[in-house]
């Protein structure tokens, strides 16, 4: 049950997303999978990450891995959901239920990358050593728990964080 | 921190893909015909096995079709070439035959990769594949097929999958007591106490005029009679509803069935057959009109049987291609209109259209064909491409129909090859991923309107077209596998406007005037063994689980699924849509009006349903796991929900018997994108890989 909802239920009362966030969101599930690795690539987990001009401070935990994680990044892809190449080391605990974190600054065009949500959080265990969780960075927002309806307008990633 | 600027972050195969880019674009060719590492003889088995196991998704030519990649050829080649054998091998295994993988012998997995390689131009060495060979596929295959190697002998198929004979034909006699024949006026204007053909009525509304049921007493549903199904096949048919009489249906064995509809005692069976193990394509749509009940059988024959009796009347064959489907089917002012899918094999003779048969006779009145020749009108936006290289367009989802206008609304699906690197043009190519009005009496093409041109991941258009009135604004409506929601004017096609359902990354801007998409530029400049990105995913922000139009509320309900996919370079890795929080399942509704959002719901299990909606204010959907609810159209509340035998798919219905409402339902197993992403994705769900039926539901019974 923690596996299947741990989802990041947040308060009614969080601002809904705009330009000006500075707190973004990750919700952590598997990797891009398939039948033959989908064994190796469970687990949840969940990240968030403030800038405050010069220094993304990043927090998140995870739980329920197939294996201990090994390394956790920060990637900057080139569209929201499209993986890229550039990371960032993060600091992991070495077990298959634990934290992550890490600061780092970020230059004018990776934190352009980080508002507009192209960010995504990565982790690595030693049965996924090329991905175990990942998850993109995007503007804080209210959710609706599974289960509930939500009355709209509700978040959409591509409408609702910043463009540019 | 320590920047890596070349650290790959993404899965096994993504990385593969990447590794490949970074290697060039050239296609490996074999180096002097090195043999390999297979015997003619587990060739020759795999043949044989491929064709019992694989052949029914990836054609007995290996070209693949619908949402099955290619096998031979460059598409192959660029994907495999630069693998292991036993990459491949271990990805067959894990992954094959769809929906009961890893269900062969290790010798027969072995035998289907030998034949793969043969296909592909590899000579037969003397050492057997034991599945742990590293060479790589491009060191000794070509890509280029042997000729004659598909006419080559046979051997009979193992008898692992075959059904245990049974009786076919009629094999429950009986007859359907005071049918009255079901006319063009009852078409267009439907009894609320029937549900006549696929999604209701002529404007695809899935939406029942019957009030009995209510928000307020919904949770007071119970469960009537329930009627268990054959099994195998893609069960996603739309139950007919007459006279009190329910006609279903099954794929597997093509038995057509009639229920009584509020007892369920079976009235007559008809077991046309053939039995095939018919994994690749659903038969979701039957007709009725006069006395008949139209079926689409599963080797492209579609038969007339008389609704009170189930004796045939006529057949006729639609097609002798293998493996063309019967797709969308209805009957529109005495004529049945009938669409082709799986119109895969790259052959002038099998493009894809829609056609009219006499109900009569079965006789075929006219075919407009969904691909554009050379020379016809659309025919330069395939490129240089000879007609016999343009392929896809199919029709596989029912048209609906304004009588007034007298113009029926199909869509069509991607062309093929999907990606646009494999079918080698970057053009529109026409008449795919569009809307298309037709007049039902010539089949003569009034306007068209191209949703998603020069589509390449596997993103059909093809979905319901909903027909709605806003004063003398006519217009028809759909949301295809982007998810977005198209918004044009039906008397012309004219384009005024869209909403984006789910996330989508796949087009990153959209003309004001006319829609027309740009797309992502590495999807502009795609390269064939590049895997893409693509969210959605081929099962589709949405996908042929059908839209409701709740008339009343002027609301769109609309069943949406939340993934992506790494797409192409032979194979598909999934993974969930950003923003989703890992909930597959969501349904949102939209006023059909402005196209504004009314409210939204999510789960972790996407939807396999269709939605209805009533007059009373109820909503019905059912879903991957097991689970069949009713909502409140209007604020997406859960009012009542139950959990039946697997998956529930299909489309519901609602009618009325002697004064009281019913709710019918079917559980299904197999099915394309829309069941396997979520069968991969979703490793705490357990589903029955049996059970399918119908169930049906009603308020408590009056004592």
């Amino acid at each position: 049950m923690l596996l299947r909802f741990l989802m990041p239920v947040l308060a009614a009362g969080l601002l809904c997303a705009s330009a000006a966030a500075q707190t973004y969101q990750a919700n952590l599930g598997p990797m891009p999978l398939d039948e033959a690795t989908k064994r190796n690539m469970l687990g949840r987990g969940e990240a968030t990450a403030s800038w405050d001009g010069k220094t993304l401070t990043l927090s998140g935990r995870f739980a329920g891995l197939p294996s201990p994680a090994t390394k956790a990044y920060l990637f900057v892809g080139p569209a929201i959901g499209v993986p890229g190449t550039e990371s960032f080391d993060l600091t992991v605990s070495q077990a298959d239920t634990g934290t992550l974190s890490g600061q780092i600054a970020l230059n004018a065009k990776q934190a352009a990358a980080f508002r507009t949500g192209k960010l995504y959080v990565q982790i690595d265990s030693q049965k996924a050593p090329t991905g175990n969780l990942w998850g993109w960075l995007l503007p804080q927002h209210f959710d609706a728990p599974p289960g509930e309806p939500q009355q709209g307008p509700w978040f959409l990633p591509q409408l609702d964080t910043p463009s540019r | 921190m320590p920047l890596h600027p070349l650290k790959l972050g993404i899965g096994l195969a993504v990385a593969a893909a990447i590794t490949a880019l970074g290697a060039g674009n050239a296609v490996p060719q074999a180096a002097g015909q090195a043999p390999g590492p297979f015997t003619a003889a587990q060739a020759t088995a795999g043949h044989a096995a491929y064709l019992e196991n694989c052949a029914t998704c990836h054609n007995r030519t290996l070209q693949g079709g619908g949402e099955a990649p290619p096998l031979v050829g460059s598409p192959f080649i660029n994907s495999w070439g630069r693998r292991g054998a036993n990459e491949l091998y271990g990805v067959i295994k894990a992954s094959m035959p769809l929906g009961n993988a890893n269900s062969l012998s290790p010798e027969t997995y072995q035998q289907i990769v030998a034949f793969l390689f043969q296909a592909n131009g590899a000579t037969p060495g003397t050492a057997p594949f034991n599945g742990e060979g590293t060479a790589k596929i491009g060191s000794f295959a070509t890509g280029k097929m042997p000729a004659g190697l598909l006419d080559a002998p046979v051997a009979a198929a193992p008898a692992r999958r075959r059904a245990p004979v049974m009786p076919m034909g009629l094999v429950v006699a009986g007859t359907v007591k005071n049918y009255t024949p079901v006319t063009d006026a009852m078409l267009t204007h439907p009894s609320e106490n029937d549900w006549l053909m696929h999604r209701g009525n002529y404007q695809a509304w899935d939406f029942s005029p019957l009030k009995q049921i209510t928000p307020a007493n919904a949770g007071s549903l119970q469960l009537r009679w329930v009627y268990a199904l054959d099994e195998g096949g893609r069960q996603q048919f739309n139950p007919l509803i007459h006279d009190g009489v329910m006609f279903v249906s099954n794929n597997r064995t093509n038995t057509v069935q009639a229920l009584d509809a509020k007892t369920g005692e079976l009235i007559w069976e008809n077991r046309i057959g053939p039995v095939l193990d018919n994994l690749e394509n659903a038969t979701r749509t039957m007709a009725l009109h006069g006395n008949l009940l139209f079926y689409g059988a599963t080797d492209a024959t579609v038969h007339a049987l008389d609704a009170r009796t189930g004796k045939e009347v006529w057949k006729t064959v639609i097609s002798t291609y293998k493996n063309d489907k019967v797709g969308g089917m209805t009957v529109i002012r005495g004529k049945l209109l009938v669409g082709l899918t799986r119109c895969d094999d790259l052959s002038v003779q099998d493009h894809c259209w829609i056609a009219a048969y006499d109900t009569q006779t079965g006789k075929q009145i006219w075919k407009t064909l969904t691909i554009a020749d050379k020379g016809t009108p659309g025919g330069d936006t395939w490129g240089n491409l000879t007609n016999d290289q343009r392929a896809g367009a199919d029709a596989w989802i029912s048209g609906s129909y304004d009588p007034e206008l007298n113009l029926t609304y199909w869509g069509t699906g991607q062309a093929k090859p999907s990606r646009q690197v494999e079918r080698g043009t970057d053009g529109d190519a026409l008449f795919s991923n569009s809307t298309l009005a037709l007049n039902p009496d010539t089949g003569k093409m009034q306007w068209y309107y191209q949703n998603a041109p020069g589509e390449s991941l596997d993103l059909d258009e093809v979905y319901e077209r909903v027909l709605v009135d806003h004063g003398d604004q006519k217009v028809v409506l759909e949301v295809g596998k982007t998810g977005i929601l198209w918004k044009l004017d039906r008397t012309n096609g004219k384009f005024l406007d869209l909403a984006q359902t789910v996330f989508q990354n796949v087009w990153v801007k959209f003309d004001k005037k006319t829609g027309r998409p740009t797309y992502r530029d590495d999807i502009i400049h795609q390269k064939a063994d590049v895997a893409i990105a693509s969210c959605p995913s081929p099962q589709g922000g949405h996908d042929w689980p059908a839209t409701s139009y709740y008339q009343p509320g002027d609301l769109l309900l609309i069943p949406l699924s939340q993934t992506c996919a790494m797409y192409g370079a032979g194979s598909q890795l999934f993974y969930e849509m950003p923003g989703s929080n890992g909930n597959l399942g969501r349904i949102s509704a939209y006023e059909a009006k402005t196209l504004k959002p009314v409210w939204t719901f999510q789960q972790r299990a996407p939807f396999l349903t269709s939605i209805i909606s009533t007059a009373g204010g109820v909503g019905f959907v059912g879903d991957f796991d097991r689970v069949f609810k009713a909502f409140d159209v209007k604020t997406g509340k859960t009012l009542w929900d139950t959990r039946l035998g697997t998956g529930v798919q299909g489309f519901p219905v609602t009618y009325s018997v002697d004064g009281e409402q019913f709710v019918a339902v079917t559980t299904g197993t197999q099915g394309g994108s829309p069941v396997q992403k979520p069968r991969t994705m979703l490793q705490e769900v357990h589903r029955s890989e049996t059970g399918q039926a119908v169930y049906v539901f009603a308020l408590p019974k009056k004592r």
